[in-house]
């Protein structure tokens, strides 16, 4: 057993700490295992070294939307390229956690009002990482009725 | 790592500006300056939210340092805005 993760359990065996910061003090001296929200990326990749895939987090949230002019009513198409860190995101849902439980009643009827059956309240922090890193996982390709009138890509990289 | 600098690109059908390069870093000068009273703001604001002044600087920190790599472009009626921030 490794000797930082034995002085931990020993503290909280003696009462030192609790289960919670025990907790979190071997996930901080252990490397993060592979989770879903995690993609595969070839390491040099084009240098002939096929199956040398190493998995990597993805650190961007990438939306790209083409709309064609009938689509938008504007002359010519429309494209939208945005690349959103992670780490800003994560950042942002963080955020969140700042509404006064006072406030979570009107937001969650307001959402559900605009078709969002939301609950913020569910939304605890602890939660917060797991769905982040779910989507990391996330790729959305949307199409229109007519073919290709719109695009729209939502994944990681 | 805190952003330190904005590219900004804007073309129209009749002008179009030079990738402008933003010395974001310089804005800490300011901020520095300020930061009496943009800790009196902070403590309102943690006031008015119920919530710990720390948490409140460590969630402003978590955004400002997010920043960095954030790519926004746009093309729309032969308009383009390209936003970068490093």
């Amino acid at each position: 057993m490794n000797e930082n993760r034995r002085q931990i359990l020993e503290m909280l065996a003696a009462g030192k700490i609790t289960a919670d910061e025990a907790e979190r003090l071997i996930a901080a001296i252990e490397p993060e295992p592979a989770t879903v929200g995690e993609y595969v990326g070839t390491a040099g990749g084009g240098n002939g070294q096929k199956g040398a895939a190493v998995k990597t987090r993805a650190k961007y949230l990438r939306v790209l939307v083409e709309a064609d002019e009938e689509m938008t009513g504007m002359k010519g198409p429309t494209t939208v390229n945005v690349r959103v860190p992670m780490q800003l995101l994560r950042a942002g849902v963080r955020l969140a956690s700042l509404i006064p439980a006072q406030a979570h009643g009107q937001l969650d009827e307001a959402l559900s009002r605009h078709g969002v059956p939301l609950t913020l309240s569910q939304i605890k922090p602890e939660n917060l990482e797991e769905l982040i890193d779910h989507l990391e996982d996330l790729t959305v390709d949307v199409e229109g009725k007519e073919g290709n009138t719109t695009k729209v890509r939502v994944f990681c990289e | 790592m805190t952003p330190n600098f904005a590219i900004i690109a804007i073309e129209t059908p009749h002008w179009r500006t030079p990738q402008l390069w933003l010395p974001v870093f310089l804005l800490w000068i300011p901020v520095i300056l300020l930061s009496p009273i943009l800790f009196l703001v902070l403590v309102a604001v943690a006031i008015g939210l119920r919530t710990s002044i720390w948490r409140l600087i460590a969630l402003v920190w978590g955004i400002v340092c997010g920043l960095p790599g954030t790519d926004v472009r746009v093309r729309s009626e032969g308009n383009r805005v390209v936003v970068r921030i490093l």
